[in-house]
């Protein structure tokens, strides 16, 4: 497989064209390409080059969205070949993402779930309007290694807050690492609140969720 | 120990608490201190310069904020986060104060019939004859001619007190008689001429009251001020929040416009020399918020999902009752709310425009905050309401101004490429509000400046308006957001109703947005559709006018009363198709007349 056939992959991503990108997907799995350089070489790349995009102000939401699904829709073809190729698909985290209760609004919570997972991020998408103890009994069970609360009013600010004291009251603030985000949310509000993370947009929280997992490699 | 702040160049010293927040000891004194996100620290108005005494430093968010306006490092700081620690000498800028704002007060009118709730009769004569000796009310009853008289509770004592003394002097009396001929109170002499009322706009921002002749049904003076709840935070959702679970603040925030509306009535009393307790009715229009904190209700369930008010329709109130200065017997009438985010004040607005009687497909659209949207059709009315956010009142933009002195309200791009802007005021331009705001987006678009997709096409990441005047990127990114939440609130009315948008035959536009929104520039960046002809009308400031025409005919009461029965409402954020059709409104692109909502697109890998 040539170099130009990595960087076409990567161009599918970045300009958002999911059913191109799961084309090169299948066509490098069936021309004999393991799907971890598919991943590592292709598709990973252009999802960076779109994160660089964002920051730059050259992309918006339409175009991180449509990137993300690109993303999504070659890891689906190639997420069976590297799970069975022993080549492990590393997961870079568990992540379990809702807006908290008494919130309806979830765009810029959807965006934030769709980007994690395009970076390899497991993500357990609980909706919005999530009752507090729901976030933390998903992460119990799905053994998650980040909370993510979305609020978008800062009536429902508080409820970011009352996980975390949920969860210092029950033990298990050691367990998960939590990170926060929602219009009205600042790195102060954060930080008065004790969370480990904090992010304004979509591609702050992958850099955020990055940093934090690396921060708790042992 | 207090501390003492002491202001610059005033002298003014205001005690403090150790660890206080210096806004709330400026707020506490009167100073007008623009707390425009509810003291959050994220907008960075109220920044006040430290002449003299101990501070510690800001965050890092704070001297971000700091930098973008050029202040000075270290002596400006956010009253909002600053606790006092010790005796401190501050100097509080033009710029940190709440600005005067223009009050739009004008709607276009209607014809309105005069029936109002209530009448003044004048009756010659209370004393009986001595073959049929009966008690002065029965006197007063059969003056009026009446076969019945309920008398209000709280009129019978004034009334005796007048009545015993027209007997006595046998001189004429006036029976002030509300709906179902109930007696609400009994004036001396003969005053049929003069009955007054109150209609009120009560807006997040600014409040007008006409005081109006019910015997013509003229409008006699207008006043106009600033709602005094601004020093709790800018938009509707700061002063929810200051309300929140906390009664002894929406205490507080009642008293502020109280006050405010109090001293419009001081005001049209001393010019046109009525006196208050001449006006027997009020009917006041705000959205839900605003009337449910003007009466002291708790807000708390429009804080939180599933926005719950206490009330749509409130029964007619006591005006003693309020708090509002008129005669104590009048009635305080409040427009109904139609749901938790499309209040009295939109109910005002579609009795304004008599929009269920308007011919065709008619669409209502009232901009602010939140954009609240009612289409009318020939077979149904429908409503919804959409979280816009402040970027249409000049908040979240970095050169943002409300619709106040100094900001740019027109932009003309000539033919040679250059952009001529337009100040309210005519003084030098500060910043820019919500229609300056689209005339420059859509001046920079014409001019290739910026791509449909909102990027910006210049070396230089900012668009200059003037030699000190620029949009960031990030000032066109929340100008996207904005237009795209009305505009999908728009396509989801139109596909709920199945209709395109050449079905529609008129749009309205309302509110102070509205009043100077250039009909071809609102076209271009695509927040509203373009429709040939003047299909497109600025309405003006209908929710004074409709409460205007809520004061002078019980019959629109009734058809106001009958809307939040016959509108359905639609709500966005839970909708499925909402998040797609949002990201697909989000390019500056016009409406094109022949695009149907689609179905949003999936692509199933």
């Amino acid at each position: 497989m040539t170099k130009d056939i990595f960087s076409v992959m990567a161009m599918s991503v970045v300009d958002g064209l999911p059913e191109t990108a799961g084309e090169l997907a299948r066509s490098a799995l069936a021309g004999g390409t393991p799907a971890l350089e598919a991943v590592e070489k292709g598709f990973l790349p252009g999802i960076r080059k779109v994160g660089e995009l964002w920051e730059s102000g050259e992309y918006f939401l339409p175009e991180l969205i449509a990137s993300a699904e690109a993303m999504k829709a070659a890891m689906s073809v190639l997420r069976p070949a590297l799970e069975k190729g022993g080549g492990t698909a590393r997961s870079a985290g568990k992540i379990v993402i809702g807006t908290v209760e008494g919130d309806i609004h979830d765009i810029g919570k959807n965006l934030v779930a769709a980007m994690l997972s395009a970076h390899g991020f497991e993500v357990v998408d609980l909706g919005a309007d999530v009752k507090l103890v729901s976030f933390i009994e998903t992460a119990e069970a799905e053994k998650a290694d980040i909370i993510c609360l979305s609020a978008l009013l800062t009536t429902t600010m508080i409820g970011q807050r009352r996980l975390i004291d949920l969860l210092v009251e029950h033990g298990l603030r050691h367990r998960f690492q939590v990170m926060i985000g929602g219009a009205p949310t600042t790195r102060a509000w954060a930080e008065e609140i004790g969370a480990d993370g904090y992010a304004e947009n979509a591609n702050a929280a992958v850099r955020e969720a990055l940093e934090l997992r690396q921060k708790a490699a042992p | 120990m207090r501390l003492i702040v002491s202001l610059f160049p005033s002298g003014r010293r205001l005690p403090a608490d150790i660890g206080e927040l210096l806004s709330d000891v400026l707020v506490r004194d009167g100073v007008p201190l623009n707390l425009y996100c509810g003291r959050r620290g994220v907008c960075g108005k109220c920044f006040v310069e430290i002449l003299s005494g101990e501070v510690p430093p800001g965050d890092e968010s704070e001297r971000d904020l700091a930098r973008e306006k050029n202040l000075g490092l270290g002596r400006h700081r956010l009253a909002c986060r600053l606790r006092v620690q010790g005796d401190l000498v501050v100097r509080v800028p033009e710029q940190a104060l709440i600005p005067r704002a223009r009050i739009l007060t004008r709607g276009r009118g209607r014809e309105i019939p005069l029936d109002p709730m209530v009448r003044k009769v004048a009756v010659r004569s209370v004393r009986p004859d001595l073959q049929s000796p009966r008690a002065l009310l029965d006197g007063l009853k059969a003056g009026l001619g009446l076969s019945a008289l309920r008398v209000v509770p709280e009129a019978l004592f004034e009334a005796a007190g007048v009545l015993s003394e027209a007997l006595e002097s046998d001189s004429p009396v006036t029976a002030v008689l509300g709906a179902g001929d109930e007696l609400r109170g009994v004036e001396r002499g003969n005053t049929s001429s003069r009955l007054f009322g109150l209609a009120v706009d009560l807006g997040t921002t600014t409040v007008a009251a006409d005081l109006v002749d019910l015997g013509t049904g003229t409008v006699i003076k207008t006043a106009g001020g600033l709602n005094g709840q601004s020093v709790f935070g800018a938009d509707v959702v700061s002063r929810i929040t200051a309300a929140f679970k906390d009664m002894s603040r929406a205490a507080a925030l009642r008293a502020a416009v109280l006050a405010s509306i109090n001293g419009l009535i001081l005001e049209l009393s001393r010019e046109s020399g009525v006196d208050p307790g001449e006006i027997y009715e009020t009917v006041v229009a705000g959205n839900t918020a605003m009337s449910h904190l003007f009466l002291g209700l708790p807000v708390d369930g429009l804080a939180v999902a599933p926005f719950a008010g206490v009330f749509t329709a409130a029964p007619p109130l006591p005006a003693d009752r309020t708090g509002l200065k008129i005669n104590p017997l009048g009635r305080v009438y409040l427009s109904p709310n139609l749901q938790s985010f499309v209040g009295g004040d939109v109910a005002a607005g579609l009795v304004a425009t008599d929009l269920a009687a308007r011919p065709g497909n008619v669409l209502f659209v009232d901009l602010g905050t939140n954009g609240e949207l009612v289409l009318k059709t020939d077979r149904t009315m429908m409503s919804t309401s959409t979280a816009a956010g402040p970027a249409f009142e000049g908040a979240s933009i970095s050169c943002g101004l409300p619709a106040e002195d100094g900001a740019v309200e027109r932009a003309v791009l000539r033919d040679d490429g250059t952009i001529v802007l337009e100040t309210i005021g005519g003084g030098p331009a500060r910043g820019v509000c919500g229609t300056g705001l689209v005339d420059l987006i859509a001046a920079f678009l014409r001019r290739g400046d910026l791509a449909p997709d909102g990027r910006i096409l210049r070396l230089e990441k900012r668009l200059a308006a003037a030699p000190d005047l620029f949009l960031t990127a990030s000032d066109i990114r929340e100008f996207q957001l904005a237009a795209a939440a009305v505009k999908t609130g728009i396509r989801m009315l139109l596909e709920a109703a199945a209709l395109n948008i050449e079905d529609l035959n008129e749009i309205l536009v309302a509110g102070a947005f509205g009043a100077r929104l250039d009909v071809e520039n609102a076209a271009a960046v695509g927040l509203l559709p373009r429709l040939p002809g003047d299909r497109v009308k600025f309405v003006g400031n209908t929710s004074l006018e409709g409460a205007r025409a809520l004061l002078l005919s019980s019959r629109e009461r009734l058809r106001a009363e009958s809307l939040p029965r016959v509108i359905r409402h639609l709500p966005l954020a839970q909708n499925e198709a909402f998040q797609n059709i949002f990201i697909k409104e989000l390019p500056f692109k016009p409406w094109p007349p022949d695009e149907a909502p689609q179905a949003p697109r999936k692509e199933d890998s």
